[in-house]
């Protein structure tokens, strides 16, 4: 089963304080996404349109917790499915309910 | 005793059968809030216009507040894990500690938001906001609620860890923590769905 090496410890504490950075950032733009940017005339679509953009940001900010502060990057492989699979599930049903739409 | 048998870990995966039964029950977790997701977005795709009528009344402010505190709760708590791996006492109980005061701060800022739905008159809610008001709000409570609950749950154990590493034999269990913090970033996993399905629900359009 091969594994990310474990960096070291100057390098871990850079890897966490990356990842604090874009988990603000990516919430700062959650923030803009929720916005009324999409055009009236998009109608119902809209709102799917603002919903689909804030889950895509939540998912990504979803992975860098995972893979870097859950250490699931430097942990064994078969560990990955416990919360990948689950986790892909969980995507797969909030984007088809989502898509399907009002 | 033969190179391969330990007690301490599971034998296929190689990691300690501690955090491997967190990760199955982290795994259930997902499944259980995704029957929570699921059904707010079907019953949102039908209500569209009062589920935004709703969410206009939720203090996004707060909630972003709660963000922030959650995520510097799980780089307190990636900190203290890593300190107490390398020995360092002192810096794991400073982290450690801060993640209680983040998980604390979370839900003092929790209270204040639900105080203010109980206390929220106007012409559409004129007894106050309650899970009864409507099927927004029953999700709201009922969600946030459970995961106020996991906070709860998280903060016991880490109440315990920190004030055992006070006493004089002190508290050398890294694993333990290792999987304490597994739970701990799972609770800000939810959190990150939570904030943008509930506080900044979109607009309808029409």
């Amino acid at each position: 089963m091969s594994h990310h090496e474990h960096p070291s410890d100057a390098e871990m504490i850079k890897q966490y304080l990356k990842v604090f950075t874009w988990l603000f950032i990516f919430t700062a733009l959650t923030v803009f996404a929720a916005m009324d940017w999409v055009p009236k005339s998009w109608g119902e679509i809209g709102s799917t349109v603002h919903i689909t953009v804030g889950l895509i940001i939540a998912f990504i900010k979803a992975i860098m917790v995972i893979y870097i502060f859950m250490h699931i990057k430097f942990d064994s492989k078969f560990l990955r499915a416990f919360i990948f699979v689950p986790l892909f599930l969980f995507c797969v049903l909030t984007f088809a309910l989502n898509v399907l739409g009002p | 005793m033969s190179a391969g048998l330990s007690l301490a870990h599971e034998p296929v995966v190689g990691v300690p059968h501690g955090k491997l039964a967190m990760w199955i029950f982290l795994a259930s977790e997902i499944m259980f809030f995704s029957g929570f997701f699921g059904a707010f977005i079907v019953l949102r795709n039908s209500n569209l216009e009062m589920f935004s009528h709703s969410a206009a009344e939720l203090n996004k402010w707060l909630a972003l507040l709660n963000t922030a505190v959650l995520i510097g709760s799980s780089l307190t708590m990636a900190l203290s894990i890593l300190n107490l791996q390398r020995g360092n006492k002192k810096n794991f109980q400073l982290f450690l500690g801060l993640t209680i005061v983040c998980g604390f701060i979370f839900l003092i800022v929790k209270t204040i938001e639900y105080a203010s739905k109980f206390n929220h008159v106007d012409e559409v809610f004129p007894h106050g906001i309650y899970p009864s008001s409507n099927v927004f709000f029953a999700f709201y409570f009922t969600m946030t609620g459970f995961h106020a609950l996991h906070v709860i749950c998280g903060l016991i154990p880490m109440i315990f860890m920190l004030s055992k590493s006070f006493t004089k034999e002190g508290y050398n269990k890294p694993v333990k923590v290792e999987t304490l913090g597994l739970y701990w970033h799972f609770v800000d996993l939810v959190w990150i769905f939570l904030f943008p399905i509930l506080y900044l629900i979109f607009p309808a359009h029409h």
